[in-house]
């Protein structure tokens, strides 16, 4: 009995030593970055915009173009308690508990979407991606689904929950390597895909069948490239509420291969 | 928008892509190069003729691609349909074979940083390769989308894969990396369709099996035999032909007395279900980690008035054998360097007459040839229309050292030292067109300026020899004659073997130096 209560607090030591440090403590809920939401958007938005989307004075907090240097829950929470020295960032001035909640939904807009709680069920998830939705006619999960749109096998490590969202709601840009194009030969055939790669002299098409077909320019009497992505979006109203979140989640849990590390910039704090 | 709609509509999953049936592996279709040696008979001989002996001067460059990151790419490019796809150490790149521009790129991460690797395998709608991760990797050829992976071994032991994987009958052939950390190799097959693994040859037996009697005590369990290069296969005996690696530790015998089987063998095993059929080993207990992994080639020709289904090797021990690869009988065997001390011949068998006291020791010995071997990775060839086998072939030696080292497990060196080469004015490599039955010198042609061996041949029905020298020239030589015919300075080393393919009627010739591959054809 001793040696197994020693074992055990070693094996939590252990554990403990292996997590993130120090951790938020009013948990990971996402009720918790909800209320973070609202505090943050009542002494926030003066200067980085609602939702930390874009702000008159004070950068956006979830532009994916930038480089955080404050990612860690210690490095946010320190920075909304006490302020930037020499610069406009103000200490906030809240209990810690408010500033804790507010770390919570910063750290909840920049996460990759896997690093977060994302209510729904994933095997509904995945009933709804392979059915209803009809994203595997363009996508593929861990070998199962078509391939004329992205490999989604590791798409929660990669994009965070909002670009999910967005991705499925919202009209996007195209992206690089998946731009609709309509190209008709000089014998006339008309081919119809996505243009992996082109240039002033050559064409590579991914065509509807999932079939290459390479062009040089001098081949082809016409090729004419969409203006929109070939990814429907509004899936909010085709979709009902569960469906919706059951597939969020299921996206959100996609990580095959972690492309980001999730403790980036822990302990870095105020350059 | 109607555009979108349409399109969207007629997405399918089942992908009607380009795909590479068993009659095309078979056949070996020259438009297309499929397999790492170009042929399951590993002849690395093309019927394109169009760049020839009277063309070949107005051979120029077509495009150049760039590997970031690159330095010494061994990638052999594969050509299916007009696309390319090369490799690096965990990246693949799908690349347009006219024109030059990529159509897709696959990234492992995270990467294990462990060099190099030599090029994917193709069949039906999926490319497959190794990792240094020790991993197997099926992707959609079409869009470079992971479709499984499968773990051949553990990387945290010190496995990794090299070697670029062979397709027989819907197995994907895969084997393993490294035989100087003392760490067993193995040659598994996996189903293509679905990662499966199907059966693993240990080329090291295991106590009580046949041959587990050609290793003293317990030395077996660090024994090395790994299969870092791709082999051949013949799909009419349905055997599959793979060399195996040194034993180890490499340069001290002493612990493992005996022959050390199967290392420094060929194996022929059956396809269907790993069964060994027979073997051949070139160098019995080898001392000088001179890996049996060079490339067999397969060759149906008249033997002493008979017709006979022979294999053709150039060993990094120095001699070319020729055997029947019915039976793995013993044929002919002769040096093909001239710096070769440790054996006076071969036996009626082929085992080779050593001679005494040349072998590694504690004070050092001339051993010729050096560790890295008269012939190693390149790619030799074979020409049906010559009848000559090609082979890049090093002249030199080491002075080869012994020491006592113990196996620690975790992918450490286990060589118990190795040799210092003797870079006199005798250090020198060479193309040689041998006479297959032979071995008897046709024609060589110094690789001059070059230190090392450098890229490996193509031979093509053009009466050309493709040749990829380390001082970076891509040369072509006349098949016949040795005779340079058309020359390239890349700029960089080359340490890759060239490949041909067509497109819409016109010849390509292609070849990884440093870290671009460069496409060539004709002017007009």
């Amino acid at each position: 009995m001793k040696l197994s209560l020693i074992v055990a607090l070693v094996g939590a030591g252990w554990l403990a030593a292996q997590s993130p440090k120090p951790s938020n403590p009013l948990g990971d809920a996402p009720a918790v970055a909800e209320a973070g939401r609202l505090l943050y958007n009542r002494s926030c938005t003066s200067c980085h915009g609602p939702d930390g989307g874009e702000g008159a004075r004070g950068p956006a907090l979830d532009f994916a173009g930038r480089r955080y240097f404050r990612v860690s829950e210690a490095a946010i929470f320190d920075v909304v308690k006490n302020g930037i020295a020499g610069t406009a960032m103000p200490a906030s001035g809240l209990p810690d508990t408010d500033v804790w909640g507010i770390v919570a939904f910063v750290r909840n807009i920049r996460a990759t979407a896997s690093d977060l709680v994302v209510p729904g069920d994933e095997r509904n998830g995945m009933a709804v991606f392979t059915g209803v939705g009809g994203c595997t006619k363009c996508h593929m999960i861990r070998g199962q689904g078509g391939v004329l749109g992205p490999d989604l096998s590791s798409i929660g490590a990669q994009a965070s929950l909002n670009r999910l969202r967005d991705s499925l709601t919202k009209q996007r840009a195209i992206p690089n390597g998946y731009r609709p194009v309509t190209v008709t030969t000089l014998k006339g055939e008309v081919f119809r895909g996505v243009a992996r790669n082109s240039d002033a002299f050559s064409l590579q098409l991914l065509d509807e069948s999932g079939k290459l077909r390479l062009f040089e320019m001098s081949e082809l009497r016409s090729a004419v490239f969409a203006k929109e992505s070939l990814m429907p979006y509004g899936f909010d109203k085709t979709l009902n509420k569960t469906q919706f979140q059951d597939l969020l989640a299921m996206l959100s849990r996609q990580t095959r291969t972690k492309v980001k590390p999730t403790l980036q910039g822990e302990n870095e704090v105020g350059r | 928008m109607r555009l979108r709609m349409m399109l969207a509509g007629a997405c399918v999953t089942v992908s009607l892509a380009a795909q590479v049936t068993d009659r095309q592996l078979h056949e070996a279709n020259s438009a297309n190069w499929l397999t790492y040696n170009g042929s399951y008979d590993s002849r690395r001989h093309s019927a394109l003729n169009q760049v020839s002996v009277s063309t070949v001067d107005t051979l120029v460059a077509k495009w150049v691609f760039h590997v970031p990151n690159a330095t010494a790419l061994q990638t052999v490019p594969i050509v299916l349909d007009g696309v390319m796809y090369v490799t690096q150490p965990n990246e693949i790149y799908a690349i347009d074979a006219r024109t030059g521009r990529q159509i897709w790129d696959y990234h492992r991460v995270p990467a294990r940083q462990k060099g190099p690797n030599r090029g994917v395998a193709i069949w039906r709608d999926k490319v497959y390769f190794t990792t240094p991760d020790a991993f197997l990797v099926a992707l959609n050829a079409a869009s470079g989308n992971v479709v499984w992976e499968t773990k051949l071994a553990e990387a945290s032991d010190g496995y990794w894969s090299p070697a670029a994987p062979m397709i027989v009958n819907g197995k994907v052939i895969a084997g393993s990396a490294p035989g100087d950390h003392g760490l067993n190799g193995f040659l598994d097959a996996y189903d293509a369709t679905t990662g499966e693994r199907l059966w693993r040859f240990n080329p090291i037996p295991k106590p009580g099996e046949p041959g587990s009697e050609t290793w003293a005590g317990e030395s077996w369990k660090a024994g090395g035999g790994n299969t870092w290069l791709t082999g051949s296969y013949d799909p009419e005996l349905n055997l599959l032909y793979w060399g195996i690696g040194n034993p180890a530790p490499d340069f001290n015998g002493d612990v493992r007395k005996g022959d050390n089987l199967y290392t420094e063998s060929v194996v022929a095993l059956d396809p269907d279900t790993g069964r060994l059929k027979w073997y051949f080993q070139f160098t019995p207990h080898d001392v000088m980690d001179w890996d049996a992994v060079e490339v067999p080639v397969l060759v149906d020709a008249m033997y002493e008035g008979k017709p006979r289904k022979l294999m053709a090797h150039a060993d990094r021990n120095g001699f070319y054998y020729l055997l029947d690869r019915v039976t793995g009988k013993f044929l002919h065997g002769t040096p093909f360097v001239k710096q070769l001390n440790w054996a006076s011949g071969l036996t009626a068998a082929g085992r080779p007459i050593l001679v005494p006291g040349v072998e590694p020791s504690l004070l050092g010995t001339k051993v010729c040839p050096a560790a890295i071997g008269a012939a190693n990775w390149m790619s030799p060839a074979y020409s049906p229309e010559t009848g000559l086998f090609y082979v890049v072939a090093q002249e030199g030696c080491g002075i080869a050292n012994k020491s006592t080292e113990t196996f620690r497990p975790g992918g450490f060196q286990y060589r118990a030292t190795g040799d210092v080469e003797v870079r006199d004015d005798s250090w020198k490599v060479y193309v040689r067109a041998l006479d297959l039955t032979t071995g008897k010198l046709k024609w060589e042609q110094e690789r001059v300026g070059s230190t090392g061996f450098g890229g490996g041949l193509l031979s093509t029905a053009g009466g050309l020899l493709f040749s990829g020298e380390l001082n970076g020239e891509f040369v072509a030589l006349e098949a016949k004659t040795g005779k340079a015919l058309w020359h390239f300075y890349t700029g960089q080393r080359i340490t890759a073997s060239p490949i041909t393919y067509s497109v819409n009627g016109k010849q390509f010739v292609t070849i990884a130096a440093g870290s671009d591959i460069m496409s060539f054809g004709l002017l007009k």
